[in-house]
């Protein structure tokens, strides 16, 4: 039997400075809605994002059948199982719909206009908008739920039972994934400028949300890794694999992007092109091109090199780095839509990111608290513990 | 006159430890001859690591650039054409054919640089004259090692015999 991992100060600690900042958001939202309701907007959006990509790489793994991760494995169902407390703090979105977006105080168009945006009017209404979140909430809670509840009942129980349901549960969780996580995007990114329209812009937010999922994933475990968590530290091979697929995703995120913008740029079309005429002029054009050397050119160079992608130190500093640069990313997609002209950066945007996140990592504290931190009963756990490759 | 000496072994990690003793004991020109990729081979060989990475990075960076130059060339410099006022030199549109001749240069590096690397096309080696030396892509793991006018063939052989060998054999260059 595994020793059982004492998180519970982590989550306490987590979870009051989390709280404190999310008040604090919150209290100044009363004062000035739009503009804190931005910043929680950008930093919901990060974490929900960074979550879902922790949730879509354990599917992945449990999907393919992946036995070299599965020591490490029980950190990124507790990432992967965080979706109650985004839900929660989902409600002042929710209620501040009026604030953040457009389309919520928009009058009825009539004549001819209302017939050419019948189907978006329909759409964008508040309770089908609202709805539609407590679907793609319901599902995702009950995919990570699962997930690691049955990867628990495996470490008192044994037997291959469980990782058979994981497996299967997880084909189908993909799918559904993909298909909610994008439409999720549409609704509470997209939909920040309703005339504007990008079928990618689901597979864009994701690809970037996959890539900080695991920038995230790594980092902690490299932390648990320190301290100790995972009983004989973690090989370089299970390092060099992590660093592979954050090499991986990273060109994934930028071949999306790319591809968003050249078709875009290059049909030129005013309806289409005015989203990017925003993001890449005036005070945005740094930013965009920031993100092109900082989440692009300068981690593909850094992460070619097969010793850096080998030890640990190196890895979690990438697992920083990839975190802000997405955070920068999410900024750019979410803030230009109402400072047109620059970033404006405010005291809450940095409260609204530390707070949400540290309600969500404090929640997955608490989910692992007193658990194994090693899925102790999975059947290829010895086979994951010997893992080498060079 | 160059010689080798070649000894089959029945497992692989036997032959892994008699390749990092006679490489201990200064033998130089090792190497193994398996069925299947040995973990652990290159460390018992004292391999020097791949050059094929950055040759593979040479070539993808000259592709890119030779991309970018070639369009350039073609479309704002020798012949331009102004098509609906777009600009003649569009990096954006060019990136495409950028990356693309970034991984073709780069895996035809890796191509050749393995036919380089491997000392391809060189079909035959006279440790291939070796009785027996067939069941290296069957079932037996073969060490190889070449002997310098200074190495005593039967001190070597003796050796090699104690690290569990199960046949020993001296093999001469093959005359023209």
């Amino acid at each position: 039997m595994a020793a059982r991992v004492s998180l519970g100060r982590t989550a306490l600690i987590a979870g009051s400075v989390g709280a404190a900042c999310c008040a604090a958001t919150l209290i100044d939202a009363a004062a000035a809605p739009r503009a804190a309701l931005d910043s929680w907007l950008a930093a919901y959006a990060f974490w929900l994002g960074v979550c879902l990509g922790c949730l879509g790489w354990l599917m992945t793994f449990h999907a393919g059948k992946a036995r070299w991760i599965v020591v490490s494995r029980r950190l990124l169902e507790g990432l992967a199982a965080t979706v109650p407390p985004l839900a929660v703090l989902f409600v002042p979105i929710a209620l501040g719909l009026r604030h953040i977006f457009p389309w919520a105080t928009a009058a009825a168009p009539s004549g001819e206009e209302a017939s050419l945006l019948a189907f978006r009017n329909a759409y964008l209404r508040v309770p089908f908008f609202l709805s539609r979140a407590v679907a793609y909430f319901a599902l995702w809670t009950l995919l990570g739920h699962l997930l690691l509840r049955w990867s628990v009942l495996q470490d008192d129980r044994g037997g291959p039972a469980p990782t058979a349901w994981q497996r299967r549960l997880s084909g189908f969780g993909l799918v559904a994934l993909a298909i909610t996580g994008t439409f999720a995007a549409f609704d509470w990114m997209m939909s920040l400028e309703p005339d504007w329209i990008s079928t990618t812009f689901g597979f864009y937010f994701l690809s970037g949300a996959m890539m900080g999922g695991l920038a995230l994933f790594v980092l902690l475990l490299a932390l648990a890794d320190r301290r100790g968590l995972l009983g004989d530290p973690l090989r370089p091979s299970h390092w060099h694999n992590l660093g592979k697929l954050l090499f991986a995703t990273l060109c994934f995120w930028a071949y999306i992007a790319f591809t968003q913008y050249l078709l875009i740029w290059i049909a030129d079309k005013p309806v289409e092109v005015r989203w990017y005429v925003t993001r890449t002029g005036g005070g945005w054009g740094g930013v965009a091109i920031a993100l092109v050397v900082l989440h692009f050119a300068f981690p593909f160079f850094v992460l070619l090199s097969r010793d850096f992608k080998r030890r640990r130190g190196p890895l979690a500093a990438t697992g920083i780095w990839l975190l802000l640069v997405h955070y920068l990313d999410v900024y750019w997609i979410v803030m230009p839509a109402t400072y047109r002209a620059g970033p404006a950066p405010r005291w809450t945007d940095l409260l609204a990111a530390v707070g949400i996140g540290g309600l969500v990592l404090a929640y997955a504290a608490w989910r692992l608290d007193g658990h194994s931190f090693v899925p102790a009963g999975d059947p290829y756990l010895d086979e994951s513990l010997a893992y080498e490759r060079s | 006159m160059r010689r080798w000496i070649v000894a089959e072994f029945a497992a692989p990690e036997t032959s892994l430890e008699a390749a990092r003793r006679l490489r201990a004991s200064g033998l130089t020109g090792l190497d193994l001859h398996s069925p299947f990729p040995i973990e652990g081979s290159d460390e018992a060989l004292g391999l020097r690591p791949s050059p094929i990475p950055g040759a593979v990075l040479c070539g993808g960076l000259i592709g890119a650039g030779f991309g970018y130059w070639l369009q350039w060339f073609c479309n704002a410099h020798d012949f331009p054409i102004n098509v609906g006022g777009r600009p003649l030199q569009s990096a954006p549109a060019f990136v495409p054919i950028v990356f693309e001749l970034g991984v073709l240069f780069g895996s035809a590096a890796a191509f050749f640089g393995m036919f380089v690397a491997a000392r391809l096309p060189r079909l035959h080696h006279p440790v291939f004259e070796a009785d027996g030396f067939r069941s290296a892509s069957v079932d037996r793991f073969w060490l190889s090692a070449s002997l310098g006018p200074g190495d005593d063939p039967e001190h070597v052989r003796a050796r090699l015999a104690d690290l569990g060998a199960l046949r020993v054999e001296i093999v001469p260059e093959e005359n023209p």
